[in-house]
C-alpha cells in the first residue's frame, strides 16, 4: 500500500487540465478515485492504534 | 429586467463570466483553503497527518478536480459526479475517524479548529461540497451538454496552478511522512527525523 501513489496521481490529473487535456484528466481521476477505495477499504477493515 | 430564474442561470454572466465560473472557482479557491490550512497546521505545530486524514486530503483534492474541470472545460454533468463521488468517499472517511474517537475518555485525534477536529470538519465540508453540487446542477441546467474547448482566463490559470502546487506539496508531505509504503497508524515524526 503505497501512500504517495494517489497524490501523484493527482497531481499529474491537474498537470493534464492545466495542458488542456480533458480525456486524460478524467482517466487519472478514475486511477486515482480506484486506489482511494482500496485504500480505504484498508483503512476501514485494518485494526488503527489511533483510539483509545 | 431579468427574472430571477434568469439571474439564477449558469450561462448569465457577471463581471464577464459566468455564473457557473465564480461559483466553480470559489469552491476550488475553499479547497485550496482548506488544503494549505491542512498543511500549515502540520508545518507549524507539527501534526502529522494519519492515514485517514491523508485519504481525507485525497478526497479533498480529487473533489477539487471536478471544480478545475468545470472552470477550464465548462460545467459537464461528469465534472459534477466527480465533486459528488469525491465526496462521497470523503465523507466516508472523516465518518469512519469520527466514529473511532467517538468513545468516552477518548480526547480524539489532533488538536481542534473552533471546537472541532479536523476529521469533524471534513465531515461538514464534504457534505456541503454534495449541497454545493445539488445546487450547481440546478443553476447549471442548460449549460451541461455543450461542449467547450478549454479556456484559459488568467484567473483560471492561477487558480489551478496554486491548486498543482498544493497537491505537489501534498504529494512531498506523503513521502516525507510515509515514504514509498504504508503510512504509520499514529505519525510523530517525519523519515529523516528516524
Amino acid at each position: 500500500m503505497i501512500m504517495m501513489l494517489p497524490f501523484l496521481s493527482a497531481l499529474l490529473a491537474i498537470w493534464f487540465s492545466l495542458r488542456g487535456n480533458r480525456p486524460y484528466t478524467i482517466w487519472a481521476w478514475i486511477f486515482t478515485f480506484v486506489i482511494f477505495l482500496a485504500w480505504m477499504h484498508y483503512h476501514m477493515t485494518d485494526k488503527l492504534n489511533i483510539s483509545l | 429586467m431579468n427574472t430571477l430564474s434568469e439571474d439564477l442561470s449558469g450561462a448569465h454572466r457577471y463581471f464577464g463570466k459566468s455564473l457557473s465560473y465564480w461559483l466553480n472557482a470559489a469552491a476550488l479557491a475553499a479547497v485550496c483553503g482548506s488544503l494549505i490550512e491542512a498543511l500549515f497546521w502540520q508545518i507549524a505545530f507539527n501534526e502529522l497527518p494519519c492515514p485517514l486524514c491523508q485519504l481525507q486530503r485525497v478526497a479533498l483534492t480529487l473533489a477539487g478536480i471536478g471544480m478545475m474541470l468545470n472552470i477550464r472545460f465548462g460545467p459537464r454533468a461528469t465534472h459534477y459526479a466527480i465533486i459528488l463521488a469525491s465526496a462521497l468517499g470523503g465523507a466516508t472517511a472523516s465518518v469512519r475517524q469520527v466514529l473511532l474517537h467517538i468513545a468516552p475518555g477518548d480526547t480524539g485525534y489532533g488538536s481542534t479548529l473552533f471546537g472541532l477536529h479536523f476529521y469533524t470538519w471534513g465531515f461538514i465540508s464534504f457534505f456541503i461540497m454534495m449541497l454545493f453540487c445539488v445546487a450547481m446542477l440546478c443553476i447549471d441546467r442548460d449549460q451541461l451538454q455543450r461542449s467547450k474547448a478549454a479556456t484559459t482566463y488568467t484567473l483560471s490559470t492561477l487558480l489551478i496552478t496554486l491548486f498543482f502546487l498544493i497537491a505537489a506539496a501534498n504529494t512531498f508531505s506523503a513521502i516525507a511522512v510515509c515514504g514509498f509504503g504504508p503510512c504509520p497508524d499514529n505519525p510523530t515524526q517525519y523519515l529523516w527525523q528516524k
